[in-house]
């Protein structure tokens, strides 16, 4: 299968790795936590975007609105109700699943590019939504100084909190990819008509794997919350939409870790270069055009192409669509 | 089990089908032959729902199925392959034969088991059956082209149907794949019982292997019958055959 | 509420003709962007880019210019001209090589361009806002039904169908246009004729930048010219072309209109929701036809 950097041979490494971030916090300064904090959640929403982008070959381009309502979510319910700490967190991803429905309702039907252009309408609208209502969601301003639990928020208890979550959204979402779900998933992607024709309903199909990654979204979402106790708009704006989908093309999108790589060096390298320059964007958008140019499937696509010569050289889109 | 009357469908202006008529019964194997732009694909497109009709009746098994969507047809017993090779191009051979088998076990939306041991057992007899079993691993994008429509048959079985329907099954095939494929089609037919339902460029190789032909001309059926009344209808020889000595 | 006075009728009115007047940069500035995804198949982000270059260049060479009188002029011309040299370095130096590529593979590529103009910018203009003052002639307003209306906003009124009717003329009534549209649907047939593809690509995507830099230029004098603006054009313009059907001008008209037409009304029914109007009006749009109001030609 696509995920091939993530096979029996590969899993002693990735539990290397998760070990080595759980001794993180004895070896490293704290401002090296708070970027592998960070690193995870951005990490954790950039994956659940190429569940739907890289493995189900749709064209969601405005995640971050289910990260902004999910960490609104959260911010909204610690400010402003008495509830218990972790409703306001559970209820974060479910928000953001339930709006992942109703944007999926009416996208769902669409295919490729119009997929993509309607989504974009409709999250531009929440995000003017929260960008103007002052009363409710603070504007532009934003929510500061949300009452995190304090045995949250420190810089190492956060950072274990997020990583525990982030593992645990992490190995649902890789069991789901390797799921008959999931296997269907990338067979619509790999062929809707195909797909159809074997007895699939590719419109369910479709809104229930935009529900799931609206879910983790918005998991990722309180996360955020949790790492800087404050929320704005910014959260669902369509550039952020964007960098994480540049997270998952640099990363590689037919490989389950790809988006988490691809968000380690994008955040690693904005968090260094922006020590020497405010010119950061410039130097990630050659850094893009470069990738788009040589290694259009991603750093660990261009590894797993190196080591294995059988996989196919595919574009992310079928020539072919099905009718509305 | 499958009866096609009236059937018309124009695409802005131009009538691809004008007046279909088709029965197949079951265990049958019947083909529609015809010249190109006679229609045939997207009379088949018609059955299966990839689109719908402008008029006319569709029924399969005695029911009605004129605007039911493909899956919903593949639910009821009705599979089939495509002209130009429709396949998961990214999975494997034997994954792409096992999705259909996933979609027809109905387990489509089981979110937390693995895909990969699921009805290994069916899935690797059809790819024996079809010849396949070899290239089981092999990404399947990287086939040959024959192979490709060899695999184009074997995932329609997976979702293991009362009625198999071919758009072309040899289009594109060198004559040594042209007899292999015929001959799986005969294996299904003989030896599953299965109906078939195809269409096909080769008019000798219609005449040597279906049940019933059906003539189509500029989107109308001219006549269907067994391949001895169609020879020697005067209308096809004067509209099909003729043309071909 | 006060839309039911006499007086607010009035306001009503010479609100509808702002938000006509906003409308025509909106037009200029997606029917750029339309052709450019009717007939290369882009869907060019870094054509709010090209509009933010456009109002920068336009104040540069305005204010270099401004002991004469003719300094918006000259730049009017002359902006939109740059800009149509950066597209064409663009497309022969880049985007042509990249064609076969997927859909989203263009987004990003032309995100990336977006990345780097945005720096580009900042690094030629600095970060703070320019501003420039609406040419002589235009000083100063009209009164209309009792109320102002400001001399510029009629002339973006007047350009709005100048504009509409050069296109229409270019894809009609010229050969250029027929070819391209001809490309558009079917490449390698038009190839196959012995038609020099992409010199065909390179004139549509260099006058959907041409256009970009005219959209700049104008809204120049009207507001402040900033970082960002780029942002808020775009997002604005994809969802009009979206509504209009992609790659279809008359659309681009239409969901200008739309676009403009509600932000304008919005604002007076409900100052603190107003921009979300134009969004509801493109959702409702999409939800009842979800190719666009116009034949898309995709």
């Amino acid at each position: 299968m696509i995920s091939g950097v993530f096979g029996k041979k590969s899993l002693p490494l990735v539990v290397l790795f998760l070990v080595g971030l759980i001794f993180l916090p004895y070896a490293a300064p704290r401002f090296y936590i708070y970027l592998a904090s960070v690193i995870l959640v951005t990490g954790l929403l950039a994956t659940s975007l190429n569940l739907v982008l890289g493995y189900g070959g749709l064209y969601q381009f405005h995640h971050a609105v289910f990260y902004g309502i999910g960490a609104y979510t959260t911010a909204l319910m610690l400010t402003k109700t008495s509830l218990p700490t972790w409703v306001a967190f559970a209820s974060a991803p479910v928000a953001a699943a339930f709006f992942g429905l109703l944007i999926g309702l009416i996208c769902a039907r669409l295919s490729s590019l119009h997929f993509g252009m309607l989504q974009i309408s409709l999250g531009s609208l929440i995000w003017a939504i929260v960008y103007r209502w002052y009363d409710f969601t603070g504007g532009d301003d934003g929510i500061h100084g949300i009452p995190v639990p304090e045995a949250m928020s420190a810089t190492t208890s956060s950072y274990y909190f997020i990583l525990a979550i982030t593992t645990l959204c992490l190995l649902l979402m890789f069991i789901i990819i390797k799921s008959p779900f999931g296997r269907i998933l990338q067979a619509l992607r790999d062929n809707p008509e195909r797909c159809e024709a074997i007895g699939v309903n590719i419109t369910r199909h479709r809104i229930i794997a935009m529900v799931i990654a609206a879910l983790f979204a918005g998991a990722a979402g309180s996360l955020f919350v949790i790492l800087e106790g404050s929320v704005f708009p910014e959260l669902l704006s369509w550039t952020l939409s964007l960098e994480i989908l540049i997270m998952c093309l640099l990363g590689g999108w037919f490989t389950f870790f790809g988006p988490m790589l691809g968000a380690c060096l994008i955040i690693s390298m904005r968090t260094f270069a922006g020590n020497y320059t405010e010119y950061w964007t410039l130097i990630l958008g050659l850094m893009m055009m470069l990738t788009i140019f040589f290694l259009p499937k991603g750093v660990f696509g261009f590894i797993n192409q190196l080591f294995s010569s059988k996989a196919p050289d595919l574009p992310l889109e079928e020539s072919s669509h099905v009718a509305d | 089990m499958l009866q096609i009357r009236s059937l018309r469908k124009s695409f802005d202006g131009f009538l691809a089908v004008k007046e279909a008529n088709l029965s197949v019964n079951p265990g049958e194997v019947v083909a529609v032959i015809g010249p190109n732009g006679a229609g045939k694909t997207t009379l088949f497109n018609l059955v299966s729902g990839q689109i719908r009709p402008d008029a006319g009746s569709i029924r399969f098994k005695g029911e009605d199925i004129c605007g039911l969507r493909p899956h919903q047809l593949c639910r009821k017993g009705m599979s089939r392959s495509f002209q130009i090779v429709k396949i998961f191009s990214r999975m494997s051979v034997f994954e792409n034969v096992q999705t259909a088998v996933i979609s027809r076990m109905k387990k489509t939306s089981n979110l937390f088991i693995p895909a990969h041991n699921i009805a290994v057992k069916e899935t690797e007899a059809i790819l024996e059956a079809m010849g396949l079993i070899d290239k089981r691993d092999s990404i399947c994008g990287l086939l040959s082209h024959g192979d490709q429509k060899v695999l184009e048959m074997a995932i329609s079985l997976g979702s293991d149907p009362q009625l198999l329907i071919l758009d072309e099954p040899t289009a594109g095939m060198s004559g040594e794949e042209t007899a292999r494929a015929i001959d799986l089609m005969k294996h299904l037919s003989r030896q599953r019982g299965l109906t078939i339902l195809f269409c096909e460029h080769d008019v000798e190789l219609v005449f040597s292997f279906a049940d019933r032909i059906m003539v189509m001309q500029q989107g109308s059926t001219i006549t269907q019958g067994t391949p001895d009344q169609v020879r020697n209808d005067p209308q096809v020889k004067k509209a099909y055959l003729g043309s071909h000595d | 509420m006060e839309l039911f006075t006499g007086l607010s009728f009035s306001v009503l009115c010479i609100q509808i003709l702002v938000g006509l007047s906003k409308a025509t940069i909106l037009f200029i500035v997606a029917s750029g962007l339309t052709l450019i995804l009717g007939v290369l198949r882009i869907p060019n982000l870094a054509h709010g880019s090209l509009y933010m270059i456009g109002a920068f260049t336009t104040y540069s060479i305005a204010t270099a210019f401004s002991q004469s009188s003719l300094g918006f002029w000259i730049a009017l011309l002359l902006a939109p001209l740059i800009v149509a040299l950066i597209g064409l370095i663009m497309e022969q130096g880049l985007f042509r090589f990249l064609y076969n590529r997927d859909h989203l593979m263009m987004l990003l590529f032309t995100f990336s361009f977006t990345l780097v103009f945005g720096d580009l910018v900042k690094l030629l203009w600095g970060s703070d806002y320019r501003s420039l003052a609406v040419p002589e002639i235009f000083q100063g307003s009209y009164s209309l039904l009792g109320m102002p209306f400001p001399r510029y906003n009629l002339f973006l009124l007047l350009l709005g169908p100048v504009f509409a009717a050069g296109l229409w003329f270019l894809t009609n009534r010229t050969i250029l246009g027929k070819i391209s549209r001809a490309a558009a649907v079917d490449r390698e047939m038009v190839g196959a004729v012995g038609i020099n593809v992409n010199r065909i690509y390179a004139a549509v995507f260099v006058l959907g930048c041409y256009l970009a830099g005219v959209g700049g230029a104008l809204v120049a004098p009207t507001q402040n010219i900033s970082q960002g603006m780029d942002h808020s054009i775009i997002i604005e313009i994809f969802l009009i072309v979206i509504i209009g059907g992609l790659g279809n001008v008359w659309g681009a008209l239409l969901g200008a209109v739309i676009f403009g037409l509600t932000d304008a009304i919005g604002i007076l029914v409900a100052p603190q929701f107003g921009i979300i109007f134009p969004y509801l009006a493109v959702i409702t749009v999409l939800i009842f036809r979800p190719k666009g109001l116009l034949k898309s030609i995709w």
